[in-house]
């Protein structure tokens, strides 16, 4: 894992003292736990240099930015996990929360300490690769690191969490990365001794037409195959991508009636309501996570 | 019932504190109801069929058009503004809050259709339940002082005491059984009288409604032209029409336009008529301002 720079090595505390800068990250993180966050992590925009190209670091979306404040929340509710219908959990899956959190703080920094701040653009504007990585800022925030399944970065208490980041000219004390990998879990590598596979490789294998494949070593991942085309097919079958794939065929259709069959079928209506209401029917597979032991005892309750 | 939960809290307290929380945040009714009395629900559509542990529904309501809306000439004004997304929103954060604060399993039931169209959970009759309102000529479950109200479901695992009903039906209001003794309609059989076209007709009886016919289909048309079912409808056209220039014509479209725009932000023109609520007498004096 990369050296984290400290504040002075990130040239951080020249703008006041340390304990100031503690005071203040302090509130930025506490004004995004008040507001939704379930965890707040700070990275220094000069972490994202080692990982990403030109174009995709902090600093090429808000020139002289030093911060990037992230925030997770954890997306379904314990009771989505628990439903036997579901969909619930493609509905309920996802609530912005983090996003809301994000852009509190933003609005924050800007109207309480006159530095700029923005929210860090998450979506594909062109491709499919994020304009700034979330799964990335998380790991420099030091909020969870990769994991085995899908390359979820797994939060050592919560498990799966959604993440969305500000980005600010505002300097803050960065928090280290973690110093250990959350994934493979102890559990993991306990049956992967025994079994040759952890939980999430066996739920989805991609030896056998599932998307997760690995080896450990020593209790450490070793290698990783994650199979993202496959699994986004499964795992998104609404949305933007279902419909684009329904207007080319219906497109291709000649028949009118076959046409106006597939117009007014359930899938097509879905893949509206996907569209239309981002939040639902986002994903359809949660199957390696919810065989996940990380964060997995907060998802029990009474 | 017994509200006591197993782990000493005292869910009176509970309860008062999440509904009035609830209120406090924008919710105009906030009620629990016995999720029991929904099991004769469609199967699939049972609280226990999406949360195996249910024991109570709270049901919330709120995020009615403002009485400005209501007063409005222009009808896009009610086409745009109308619907609300304030009080699931009020859901979802009430569930978050049973779940992080007590430990109990919440679930914020989907606003949204499941398979075949079906709802998830029929919102009607858990307000029924919970005494958030009762059931109207017009279609709409109607609060005794506020009228129509939007409204969201939280299923929830924590033992709350239940509100149960309401001991009398709100419609017909007093003044439509005078109309109905009268000239045998009321205001909203009135404005869309089912044989004649429109969607609403019944029968009273000693100020008590003994037959209700709703055309749902003809209503679902007229009240929802944008959206999904329009975009389906004017999709369908384009795809039909052989003519390029008429296709372009119709994509650019004002109509193809608007159609987008009530999908991708939710609340916009969603409803295009809320005339049978408009005429309704229950609540009404809350949308006269001065």
């Amino acid at each position: 894992m990369a050296e984290v720079p400290g504040p002075a090595a990130s040239g951080l505390v020249d703008d006041g003292d340390a304990d100031q800068l503690a005071a203040l990250t302090e509130e930025i993180r506490r004004v995004g736990l008040t507001s939704g966050a379930t965890v707040v992590g700070i990275a220094p925009t000069s972490a994202f240099n080692d990982y990403v190209p030109v174009g995709h670091r902090p600093e090429d979306f808000l020139p002289g930015a030093r911060s990037v404040v992230v925030a997770g929340t954890p997306g379904p509710s314990k009771a989505a996990w628990q439903s036997p219908n579901r969909r619930l959990m493609e509905i309920t899956g996802y609530d912005f929360r983090e996003n809301v959190a994000s852009l509190v703080m933003a609005e924050h920094i800007e109207v309480h300490h006159g530095y700029r701040a923005i929210q860090a653009p998450s979506l594909p504007t062109s491709g499919h690769l994020p304009p700034l990585s979330m799964m990335l800022a998380a790991v420099l925030a030091g909020l969870g690191t990769r994991s085995i399944a899908a390359n979820i970065v797994l939060n050592p208490e919560f498990g799966l969490l959604y993440y969305a980041a500000v980005i600010s000219t505002m300097p803050l004390l960065p928090d280290r990365q973690l110093d250990e990998n959350v994934c493979p879990a102890r559990s993991c590598i306990r049956l992967y001794e025994q079994e040759g596979r952890t939980p999430c490789m066996a739920v989805c294998p991609a030896t056998e037409g599932g998307c997760i494949d690995a080896t450990i070593q020593d209790g450490r991942i070793a290698s990783s195959f994650y199979d993202r085309e496959r699994c986004a097919t499964r795992a998104m079958n609404f949305g933007i991508r279902g419909h684009i794939k329904q207007v080319e065929m219906l497109a291709d259709m000649d028949d009118p009636e076959q046409r106006r069959g597939m117009l007014n079928s359930d899938d097509f209506r879905r893949n509206m309501a996907g569209i239309g209401r981002f939040k639902e029917s986002v994903a359809q597979c949660f199957e390696c996570m919810r065989v996940c032991p990380v964060g997995r005892y907060r998802r029990k309750l009474k | 019932m017994d509200t006591g939960a197993g782990d000493g809290l005292d869910t009176e307290v509970v309860k008062s504190q999440l509904l009035g929380n609830a209120l406090k945040r924008g919710a105009l009714v906030a009620r629990v109801g016995d999720p029991g009395l929904l099991d004769g629900s469609q199967p699939g559509q049972r609280p226990v069929d999406l949360l195996p542990q249910v024991q109570s529904m709270v049901v919330l309501a709120g995020a009615a058009p403002r009485a400005g809306e209501w007063s409005s000439p222009r009808v896009e004004v009610m086409e745009t503004t109308g619907t609300a997304d304030r009080i699931s929103a009020l859901g979802n954060s009430l569930a978050r809050t049973i779940e992080e604060t007590y430990g109990y399993y919440a679930m914020n039931v989907p606003t949204t259709t499941d398979g075949d169209d079906r709802a998830f959970l029929d919102f009607r009759a858990a307000a029924v339940a919970s005494g958030a309102g009762t059931s109207s000529l017009a279609g709409p479950v109607l609060h005794p002082e506020h009228g129509f109200l939007y409204l969201a479901v939280v299923l929830t695992s924590l033992p709350l005491g239940h509100d149960g009903p309401l001991t009398s039906g709100v419609c017909p209001a007093p003044a439509c059984s005078e109309m109905w003794d009268a000239s045998g309609t009321t205001p909203c059989m009135d404005v869309c009288p089912i044989d004649r076209g429109g969607c609403i007709g019944g029968e009273l009886s000693q100020g008590v409604v003994i037959g209700r016919r709703f055309d749902q289909n003809r209503c679902r048309d007229r009240t929802y032209q944008y959206w999904v079912p329009g975009y389906q409808a004017v999709l369908e056209r384009v795809l039909d029409e052989p003519d390029a220039a008429r296709r372009k014509m119709m994509l650019y479209g004002s109509y193809f336009t608007r159609t987008l725009w009530s999908i991708t932000y939710s609340g916009v023109a969603q409803g295009q008529c809320f005339e049978c609520i408009r005429a309704c007498p229950v609540g009404g004096d809350r949308r006269d301002l001065q």
